[in-house]
């Protein structure tokens, strides 16, 4: 019964998830520039990166799982897919709803089909929530891990294809604010912001906007942890209660 | 010397894998030619559902001009998941899948083979309902260029859809699912390959610049299910 018990690395996540969400709080709010021609509501900017930087990480985590789940199956790996995926869409989820608060006060309207990254979104996020109807379709626990890997390796085609048809496809409302690759993220970042805010402000706007993903993906670690714990807390219920049934058919027989 | 004699006596590897694709794709053409359950199901369903759009929009046949790109691709879509469907089913029901795979070929031949045929299936398909499209619609979707699109964009989707339905044929809410799968994991295909195609809608042809970026996009696409279904349709049917 030491499943009940934190683990320490468990715990350790948790706080650092905790202090760096609190210090990206405090940041965002009291560090990062008022901008000048939205005002506040910029502030919402720095969650809606992070939130949707996590997507991509979660989903890219979920594609390797999938992959090495292939190579050789073992729960452990079809766990982290779930987890990741699960953890993904949510934050996905954030993203899309943060973007969509930000958008009523800049476009005037709280969705627009004609920006591309909106709609290439929208794809992913049908395109994963799909994932668990597939799971949920099949009982035997070998094909379900089986099949859910391959389903997370070619809906990550639509992943990549967002990527590709954000940078190609000419985008007038949403800024490219993360590339392809980590290197790419920064420079990104720094520009698109330049260009509504020259100078020192931006400078701390950078500064903001690290923070934030910092933090968020602090806080993916740390959910996923969580959530991979709280499959195996599943896993070893199911697992009772069958020994539990087999001993009253046992009794009664 | 044994070596040399072998090698003549066994077909290379190569050709043996391009000799079981043919078998594949021969082997549905011929069940096709006797029964026409695909084809005929799939262009019955197209008719109701463009007569059903037509009947929507009838006030306004200007409005059913502009969206009619749209409705073709919605046409395809929803008549290739039946086709598919249809496809993979009859391999369970007569349960010839596991035959196939009692014989020793590469499992991508398998996929190969059913992508090839299913592909043909829709290409039927869609020279009907391209003919029917311009009678209703008075558009110029007899352009080489649009019929390449509607070429390309089918082998992108059918080498999805039958990766997708081999996995869903095998689930409990089996027909159900396959389009809740499916359609999501296509649009970033059939979204840039419309954008193509009511790009030749209008009398003057649009410059190359203007179709190369979503031409690409779809190209990729083709491009990387075909590639993902290759290597992991052996984990599919695998039982």
């Amino acid at each position: 019964m030491e499943l009940t018990r934190l683990n320490r690395n468990v715990r350790i996540l948790n706080w650092a998830a905790f202090v760096t969400i609190s210090i990206a709080l405090l940041i965002v709010f009291f560090y990062a520039p008022t901008e000048r021609t939205m005002g506040n509501v910029q502030r919402i900017f720095y969650f809606h990166v992070g939130a949707a930087w996590v997507g991509a990480v979660a989903f890219f985590v979920a594609l390797v799982a999938g992959a090495v789940y292939l190579r050789r199956p073992s729960k452990k790996w079809d766990t982290v897919a779930v987890a990741s995926v699960e953890i993904g869409l949510v934050f996905l989820t954030m993203a899309i709803v943060a973007g969509s608060v930000w958008g009523k006060p800049a476009w005037n309207t709280w969705w627009n089909w004609s920006s591309v990254r909106l709609t290439t979104i929208t794809i992913a996020w049908l395109t994963y929530a799909a994932y668990f109807m597939l799971r949920g379709a099949i009982e035997d626990e070998e094909k379900r891990g089986r099949f859910a890997a391959v389903y997370v390796i070619a809906a990550f085609v639509t992943i990549l294809l967002s990527y590709l048809s954000i940078r190609f496809v000419n985008d007038l409302l949403h800024p490219v604010v993360v590339g392809g690759t980590a290197e790419a993220l920064e420079g990104q970042a720094a520009e698109s912001l330049q260009e509504f805010a020259p100078g020192v402000e931006s400078t701390r706007m950078v500064i903001s906007l690290n923070a934030s993903v910092i933090a968020f993906s602090f806080l993916y670690a740390a959910w996923m942890v969580n959530r991979i714990r709280l499959q195996r807390f599943m896993d070893e219920a199911a697992n009772l209660k069958m020994r539990v049934v087999a001993r009253l058919q046992g009794e009664l027989s | 010397m044994s070596k040399k004699t072998n090698k003549s006596a066994v077909k290379t590897p190569r050709s043996a894998f391009w000799s079981s694709v043919w078998a594949i794709v021969w082997k549905d053409l011929q069940i096709e030619k006797h029964t026409r359950q695909i084809v005929s199901v799939m262009i019955m369903f197209s008719l109701v559902t463009v007569i059903m759009f037509n009947f929507a929009l009838e006030a306004n046949l200007a409005a059913a001009r502009e969206v009619a790109t749209g409705l073709l691709w919605a046409t395809i879509l929803l008549a290739g998941t039946l086709g598919l469907n249809r496809s993979l089913a009859i391999e369970r029901e007569n349960q010839t899948m596991e035959a196939i795979l009692m014989a020793p070929i590469n499992r991508s031949a398998i996929y190969l083979g059913k992508v090839i045929s299913t592909t043909v299936f829709v290409l039927i398909l869609e020279a009907i309902l391209v003919f029917i499209f311009i009678i209703f619609f008075n558009k110029p979707y007899w352009r080489p260029q649009v019929i390449l699109v509607l070429f390309l964009g089918t082998i992108g989707y059918i080498a999805a859809g039958v990766l997708v339905t081999s996995m869903t044929i095998q689930t409990r809410t089996r027909e159900v699912l396959l389009p809740v799968l499916l359609l999501p994991l296509s649009l970033p295909l059939v979204l840039p390959a419309a954008t193509i195609v009511s790009s030749y809608m209008f009398p003057q042809l649009p410059d190359l610049a203007e179709i190369q970026t979503p031409l690409s996009l779809v190209l990729v696409y083709d491009l990387l299910m075909l590639t993902v279904g290759f290597l992991t349709y052996h984990y599919v049917v695998e039982s």
